[in-house]
């Protein structure tokens, strides 16, 4: 029997390691994670890194559709992929910009339950989505019809956010404009739910690359739009 | 080969195999059944998330056939559905014929668990598909879930426990049972942790997808190989009639996984907002994991020597034989995902799926296929009717599973080029996805075959469970003309 109890003992041990370790005292330590606050003097800005959580009900309705699947939302530093390079990726929408996005740390997540980094890469990241993103109704229209914009996309037609209602009147100034050849019925228009609004919401309040404070070098890089 | 007196001995062993057969056939057989109905779920799944991924409107709009929908239904089948409970009956048989111990009461028990197991995957998954997914991977399932399996399986756990306590051969050392009970002790562990951590804790950011990875990791080396290779280490000195070559290897082999394998996961977001040193400490456990898996496969390597000729005639000889090697395979590409030059380049590519196809299919799947070949027989009292089904459930089987891992492979280091390519670095993502392409269409071809192989293993088993097999006291094998006879203890 004491044998028994000394083969669990070392399971206890071998596994009790890492699991203290990675997951037990990191978990503890998170909670104490707050925001930052910028210091006027050496920053250059002021207010509070990062400054503004994700919309929480939009990110609700990005987990229920499965969106990680296709979409990351982590910039990898530049030595280990291209990440911090692409258009468009990051805050400075220039074509080239003088410094590549900064990589993500974990304040970039902070007021989200959980952080959705993403399984695979088969569409662009999104991390930085918020300043990249065209026109509401453009996001609306990628959302249900992706196809009209991209034929070669294999996003799929998030149809069921969106309601297709006969026009009444004038029409709905929240209304998608479909190309003439996408295939609605006479006289339908296709008008958004609450959970595509919070959607675009949340797509649009995706900004993870906000100057960390104490990085003069990020800073002076960051253009004035930072203080958005 | 035996005399009167052994004769006597081996007429004890044989009624107390067939004692101990009896009194764990009803949870055993239900747990093979179910599970190969959610493995044929999974891989109808399969197929159809493969074909979204490259013709999303092939279905129609309808919400329910979304890739991001159905892609977590169908790995979530095949892990819970088909994985955990395959695992869990094959653990449950080889426990109690390797302790030598009856499952003398709490039969009922056992029932209700595996009955209310498959209810919370059914109804977990169906909330996938309608819409109430989690997106945490391999957790996607709804966390009101989560309690309800833990418990099954705890109610599972609980009388192998027992059984390896007051195990009736107390000489030598059982790796087979060390790997099981090891199995029933990191799972649960793994589970709790993980939901509690997620679902439970005041959000936990980025470090709650550190701990996801985390989960997929270790349940894969922490469950899902402990349960193969205890399976293995049964099944190859039982069919050989080899004992296994070096009990140092084994116990070697052991405690490197064990050591090793609750490092690792947390690479999957190398370059990510963790602190460093986690995924720099996974991907090291990662690399050094290859110890322990080039151990284990010398070990059955020097065990078979001599008798790889077996592998023609013995449907589990060869399912397991199969499977083992695709522990050292799961266990390479592991380090090639893991490592961060290669890593690097293959991180969010299909690379990662595809280890997590080849460690759950290849190396657990065949291997518990082989399990289910050799125990079902003696669970029911007849043999398996169709030589050509099994020939066709292993082919069909090595067909897929090769391609899928050559095309993961291949499709990952396309899409990784891709996403680190200097060239690509003003373009929008068309040439990626259309490089893709191909490479979808291959793993859906994949998943059709493996749909195929396990239709017919499906009605086989269903046919065996039925009672309607061979009746016969000699094993169907799949070569008959060889001069090599399988020893009679092989088949006990």
């Amino acid at each position: 029997m004491s044998q028994f109890r000394t083969f669990i003992l070392a399971l206890v041990a071998s596994f009790g390691l890492p699991w203290l370790c990675l997951i037990v005292i990191p978990a503890v330590k998170y909670q104490a994670l707050t925001q930052v606050a910028y210091d006027k003097d050496t920053d250059g800005i002021e207010g509070l890194y990062p400054p503004a959580p994700i919309n929480r009900q939009g990110q609700l309705v990005y987990a229920r559709e499965g969106c990680v699947q296709c979409h990351t939302q982590m910039i990898r530093p530049t030595q280990l992929a291209l990440d911090g390079w692409r258009k468009g990726w990051g805050m400075d929408q220039d074509a080239r910009p003088p410094a590549p996005v900064r990589s993500n740390n974990m304040r970039d997540y902070l007021g989200e339950p959980f952080a959705f980094l993403g399984v695979q890469r088969n569409g662009p990241d999104l991390s930085n989505y918020g300043w990249r993103a065209p026109e509401r109704a453009l996001i609306h229209q990628m959302l249900y019809a992706p196809r009209t914009l991209h034929d070669w996309s294999n996003m799929p037609a998030f149809t069921h956010l969106y309601k297709e209602r006969l026009a009444q009147g004038p029409v709905s100034s929240v209304a998608l404009k479909l190309p003439k050849k996408f295939p609605l019925k006479e006289g339908y228009e296709v008008i958004p739910t609450p959970e595509a609004e919070a959607l675009v919401d949340y797509l649009l309040s995706l900004k993870k690359d906000y100057p960390v404070p104490g990085d003069p070098a990020a800073v002076a890089a960051a253009p004035a739009a930072a203080k958005k | 080969m035996q005399t009167s007196p052994a004769s006597t001995d081996t007429q004890a062993d044989n009624l107390r195999r067939a004692a101990i057969d009896k009194s764990v056939k009803g949870p055993v057989l239900f747990l093979f059944l179910n599970g190969a109905f959610w493995l044929m779920a999974s891989t109808i799944l399969g197929v159809i998330a493969a074909i979204t991924q490259f013709a999303p409107d092939f279905l129609g709009p309808c919400s329910v056939f979304q890739y991001g929908r159905i892609q977590p239904t169908h790995i979530n089948a095949l892990v819970y559905g088909w994985g955990v409970q395959a695992g869990l009956g094959a653990m449950l048989w080889i426990m109690a014929r390797r302790s030598g111990q009856e499952l003398r009461s709490g039969k009922s028990i056992l029932y209700v668990a595996a009955i209310f197991w498959n209810i919370a995957v059914t109804i977990g998954l169906v909330a996938i598909l309608l819409g109430k997914s989690t997106s945490m991977q391999w957790l996607e399932m709804p966390s009101f879930i989560w309690p309800v399996l833990l418990i099954c399986f705890l109610a599972f756990a609980w009388p192998m426990v027992f059984m390896f306590g007051r195990a009736f051969r107390p000489e030598g050392f059982m790796v087979s049972t060390w790997y099981i009970l090891a199995a029933c002790f990191w799972f649960p562990w793994i589970f709790v942790t993980a939901n509690v951590a997620l679902h439970c804790l005041p959000g936990l950011g980025a470090l709650g997808a550190g701990i996801n990875a985390w989960y997929v990791h270790t349940v894969i080396l922490l469950f899902f190989a402990p349960v193969a290779l205890g399976a293995a280490y049964y099944f190859i000195p039982k069919i050989t009639g080899q004992p296994i070559a070096s009990s140092q290897l084994s116990q070697i082999g052991f405690w490197l996984l064990a050591v090793l394998g609750g490092w690792t996961g947390m690479q999957q977001y190398m370059g990510g907002p963790l602190p460093a040193w986690m995924p720099a400490v996974g991907a090291a456990a990662s690399m050094l994991l290859l110890i322990p898996v080039g151990v284990v496969g010398l070990n059955h390597h020097l065990t078979t020597l001599g008798k790889h000729s077996m592998v023609a005639s013995s449907p589990t000889l060869r399912f397991v034989f199969f499977g083992a090697l695709f522990y050292p395979v799961s266990g390479a590409i592991l380090a090639l995902i893991s490592n961060f030059s290669t890593g690097a380049v293959l991180q969010f590519t299909q690379a990662s799926y595809g280890f997590q196809i080849v460690a759950v299919y290849g190396f657990f799947s065949m291997t518990i296929f082989g399990a289910i070949y050799y125990i079902v027989p003696r669970l029911t009292g007849c043999e398996w009717l169709s030589v050509s089904l099994i020939r066709n459930h292993f082919w069909f089987s090595v067909y897929g599973i090769g391609a899928i891992v050559v095309t993961s492979l291949v499709a990952g280091a396309q899409q990784g080029g891709d996403l680190n390519s200097p060239e690509m670095w003003d373009q929008d993502f068309m040439q990626l996805a259309l490089n893709l392409r191909p490479y979808i269409i291959a793993r859906a071809i994949a998943w059709a075959l493996i749909t195929w192989s396990n239709v017919w293993f499906l009605i086989h088993l269903m046919l065996m469970v039925a009672g309607l097999g061979r009746r016969s006291s000699s094993p169907t094998l799949l070569e008959h003309d060889h001069d090599e006879a399988l020893s009679h203890a092989a088949h006990a």
